[in-house]
């Protein structure tokens, strides 16, 4: 039965167990099944004190009451209320500990067995991953002992790939470049953070964009690159940021890395037999030689052999994963504006362009030369509408689905539509001539299946959030309501049926 | 107006018949000199006899019962309830009231087991009576009626048969049943529901538990768990939430009404499936109707009953 | 605390609102003048290199803002009054200049219109 209160305020909690269905024969009522009436009617309404009659022995007069002076706490110190909001809690102590729990470790993320299971993030990479940011504020990671991500068809998936590329065998060295879609709460950010993990257990270099939109809305510093190039810019502040996140979470592979190549631009700070750490902590030290410093990292990482007089000490290079959490924001006219006061479209800021070049395939060597990953992942939430990104999209689909360009079945912008014609060539990106090099792809998740909604339910039990017998009927009726087994979905309905039936 | 009542004819009629025997009774004696008064044939015969002023007393000649006349004075009506205003409607209660009377003791059935039979509407009967029939006294009437009707089907009299065949609605109203719904070709069952101003159609088919609300997950059209559960709530207390796939269209009002409205909808449509959950459904009050409308506003009114607020001085 | 055109910003103040503080600059000369120096909208003065500083101070001391313009509204007035215009006959008044309703809401220009107008 549809209960007369919303689970989400869960004030109104009924002790008794309610009626096993269907409901006894005995009372032939008409159950009133609409309850939205009652639910939504106003409550009884208190009288004013001030109409009705002095009460006993109590005198009434038109004075006002005097206001009580209101105590003025001193106002929170600066950025104490962002901390607050961006705070984010990994654990909960009095949630219980899911006994045979395992890790993710490099022999685990292939094992088809472990579907629909959960497993927990090793302890020592927590620290990496809050360094590139891939938790999230909103994430439920604060209901649990300790946090852990659902094994299912498209982490399996990703876990092979990011295995072959990784050992020894014939896809070493291997590219993939994906943009990942679906509804909200379909698990992209967290299929990200899967990304992050695995690559960081293969010792991966990982650079990630948490928040894109950090980059357009005009709240970190910009300038223009050079004199020759007045229409580009860089951030720097932003470069130092994403440099500093980098170094923080690939500490230890940096650290055995060394320069490899001729860097004129940073003229003489780049040492013979500096290591990439150091390197890179010039940029972070000094934001303003933050952007050639990131060239210069990027280029000693995507370095397949030495230069010459470089040639001491040169070790091949790992495989780079780059994440995008929230592509569309980049997709248009950033809040900046260039000296004559015109807008700054998004793919004119040299960071954003040197993420969106990454999708074209190189043309004489691929754009991750050691092998890799691109996962560029749209946002549900919090995503401003693009109609020629939408369109891109749509291209994207229809390539991977084996369509010529020239097809009348292509996708095409409506051309009274304005269409951003720079957007739409940024994801058109021909078939990669560089056998290594994978097509640019489309990945939409989906809902959970059956199976693993139920190993997903089942961790919520066995945390103790959960109080119901788990089934197969229970299972269903939870996996319809969540529109398919959307993860999210799944999750909300876990953390609210703490009902004791 | 008096004359559109068919009743109003007959009176008239009447009164016209009676004028015109009276005018061939005047006529017969002859002598239009007799018609400047008015009087009767004894009158005129002694007219007729006497010259000038008559001094001597005659005595009046011997009544002849063989040519009497049997014509009455005034026409009797034939109906004793001729003066009551309905008089036919009268009669017919007499009548009924009559018959009851006389098959009383035979046995009956509940009202549910007695033939259903389309009575007479109030405006039908009082066409078919020609007067003015009160709406208590023909419910009354009705009354009598139905408890005609339930008199063993078995056991019933050819009279009451009869008797009841009188008010019965020309054609069969409840002869034409409507076609039950099926499951199409494609294995679809249909069903439409309305609440509040939403209406829905889904479309059922056998599956394994999608829920899409127009060509949207069930997550996208309704965020609320509430919304979500009521939707699902038919197939959910006939544990059937895993075998049917839902298609539905929702169009007009919020977000309740669409949900509930799918709700309806859906109930309809499984019971085209499986006509046996009936009873669990009705107990699970998804197949109940919920007719109730939001009030119109009326002039003079703040809302639909709210009155605006009025102080004396 | 920095200096702009002579006058102390704290750090913690916005650049934009700092520069709209000077009689003569809202939100458009602001906006234009920050994307001049490339220079975000959500910066804070404290963040401004020395540069953008002094970059500011030039182009501030280039417009016509704070005492000179103030000078030159009055001059205007000054000089509708003493050609006898309409316009200067509603200024001297304290009535409204550009043909607005008098008979209600005209607090605004009683308040500040006159010879010497209120800035």
């Amino acid at each position: 039965m549809v209960s007369s209160f919303c689970w989400s305020c869960m004030t109104r909690l009924r002790p008794t167990p309610r009626a096993v269905l269907p409901p006894p024969v005995a009372a032939p009522r008409a159950a009133s099944f609409h309850t939205s009436t009652v639910r939504y009617a106003l409550p009884a309404k208190k009288k004013a004190s001030l109409d009705g009659p002095p009460k006993f022995r109590e005198a009434k007069s038109a004075r006002m009451k005097k206001k009580k002076p209101v105590e003025k706490s001193r106002p929170p110190s600066v950025g104490e209320r962002k901390a607050l909001r961006k705070r984010i809690v990994l654990s909960n102590p009095n949630a219980l500990e899911v006994e045979g729990m395992q890790d993710l470790s490099s022999e685990n993320m292939v094992d088809a067995r472990l579907r629909g299971s959960v497993l927990g993030l090793p302890v020592p990479m927590l620290t990496q991953l809050r360094a590139v940011e891939a938790f999230k504020p909103k994430q439920g990671w604060s209901i649990f002992r300790r946090p852990g991500t659902v094994v299912r068809r498209e982490t399996l998936e990703l876990g092979r790939f990011i295995d072959g590329i990784s050992n020894e065998g014939k896809d070493k060295g291997r590219s993939a470049k994906k943009i990942v879609t679906g509804v909200r709460g379909s698990g992209k950010t967290v299929h990200l953070l899967q990304a992050m993990a695995m690559a960081f257990t293969k010792q991966w270099v990982v650079f990630t964009v948490p928040e894109p939109q950090d980059l357009v809305i005009a709240h970190t510093s910009y300038a223009p690159l050079s004199d020759d190039t007045p229409h580009l810019y860089v951030q720097n502040d932003a470069t130092a940021a994403m440099l500093s996140r980098t170094v923080t979470a690939n500490e230890q592979v940096l650290k055995n890395l060394h320069i490899s190549q001729q860097h004129p631009a940073l003229k003489s700070s780049a040492k013979a037999g500096m290591t990439l750490e150091e390197l890179a902590k010039l940029g972070i030290q000094d934001p303003a030689i933050a952007w050639p410093v990131f060239q210069a990292l990027w280029s000693e990482l995507t370095a397949t052999s030495p230069a010459p007089g470089f040639d001491k000490g040169f070790k091949p290079r790992p495989p780079m994963l780059v994440t995008v959490d929230g592509l569309s924001h980049w997709m248009k006219n950033s809040e900046y504006r260039s000296a004559d006061f015109d807008p700054i479209h998004a793919h004119d800021l040299m960071f954003v362009r040197h993420f969106l070049s990454l999708l074209k395939p190189g043309s004489e060597k691929p754009a991750l030369p050691n092998g890799g990953l691109l996962l560029y992942a749209t946002s549900a939430s919090n995503n401003p509408t693009i109609y020629s990104f939408e369109v891109a999209l749509k291209q994207i689909a229809a390539r991977q689905a084996g369509l010529n360009a020239s097809a009348p079945e292509f996708p095409q912008a409506d051309p009274y539509s304005k269409a951003d014609k720079r957007v739409i060539d940024a994801f058109d990106s021909a078939k990669p001539t560089i056998a290594k090099e994978g097509i640019l792809e489309l990945q939409t998740l989906g809902g959970l299946t059956r199976d693993e909604a139920r190993g997903f339910m089942e961790y919520f039990a066995r945390s103790g959030l959960l109080r119901e017998k788990i089934n197969d009927a229970w299972v269903g009726e939870k996996w319809s309501l969540a529109g398919g087994g959307v993860i999210g979905e799944l999750e909300k309905l876990g953390r609210r049926l703490r009902v004791v039936n | 107006m008096a004359w559109q009542s068919p009743n109003c004819i007959v009176h008239a009629m009447q009164s016209v018949r009676r004028t015109v025997q009276l005018r061939s009774f005047l006529h017969t004696p002859i002598s239009p000199v007799s018609l400047r008064t008015n009087i009767t044939p004894i009158l005129s015969q002694q007219q007729r006899n006497a010259r000038g002023y008559a001094t001597e007393v005659q005595t009046a000649p011997e009544i002849n019962f063989d040519t009497f006349s049997v014509q009455p004075a005034r026409i009797i009506p034939a109906s004793p309830a001729y003066f009551s205003g309905s008089p036919k409607f009268i009669d017919h209660l007499l009548n009924l009231e009559s018959v009851l009377a006389k098959w009383a003791s035979l046995p009956t059935v509940s009202p549910g087991e007695a033939p259903r039979m389309a009575w007479f509407k109030l405006m039908q009967f009082r066409e078919f009576v020609g007067e003015p029939v009160p709406t208590k006294k023909y419910k009354n009437l009705i009354k009598i009626l139905q408890r005609l009707n339930r008199i063993d089907p078995k056991l019933m009299p050819f009279e009451v048969r009869d008797t009841l065949k009188i008010f019965l609605r020309p054609g069969n109203p409840y002869g034409n049943k409507p076609v039950p719904a099926t499951v199409d070709e494609m294995g679809r069952a249909r069903g439409r529901g309305k609440r509040k101003t939403s209406s829905a159609v889904v479309h059922l088919v056998e599956g394994e538990g999608e829920v899409m609300v127009n060509g949207k997950t069930i997550v996208e059209v309704f965020p609320r768990l509430h919304d979500r559960e009521s939707v699902t709530w038919p197939l959910k207390c006939t544990s059937r939430l895993d075998k049917y796939n839902v298609w539905a269209t929702v169009r007009g009002g919020g977000v309740t009404g669409q949900a509930e409205a799918i709700t309806l909808a859906l109930a309809r449509a499984l019971l085209v499936h499986e006509p046996g959950l009936q009873p669990v459904m009705r107990r699970a009050g998804v197949i109940t109707v919920d007719a109730r409308r939001v009030e119109r506003k009326k002039p003079g009114h703040v809302k639909a009953r709210k009155m605006p607020t009025w102080v004396k001085r | 605390m920095v200096f702009i055109l002579g006058v102390n910003f704290p750090e913690r103040n916005l650049v934009k609102k700092s520069l709209e503080s000077f009689f003569g600059i809202g939100n458009n000369a602001s906006s234009r003048l920050l994307a001049r120096f490339h220079i975000h909208s959500t910066c804070k003065v404290g963040d401004l290199a020395n540069k953008q500083v002094l970059d500011i101070t030039a182009a501030l001391s280039e417009m016509k803002i704070e005492n000179d313009l103030r000078r030159q509204y009055l001059d205007d007035i000054k000089r509708l009054k003493e050609t006898g215009t309409y316009r200067g006959r509603r200024h001297a008044l304290g009535l409204p200049v550009r043909g607005q309703r008098t008979r209600t809401q005209i607090k605004t220009a009683v308040r500040l219109n006159r010879m010497e107008r209120r800035l």
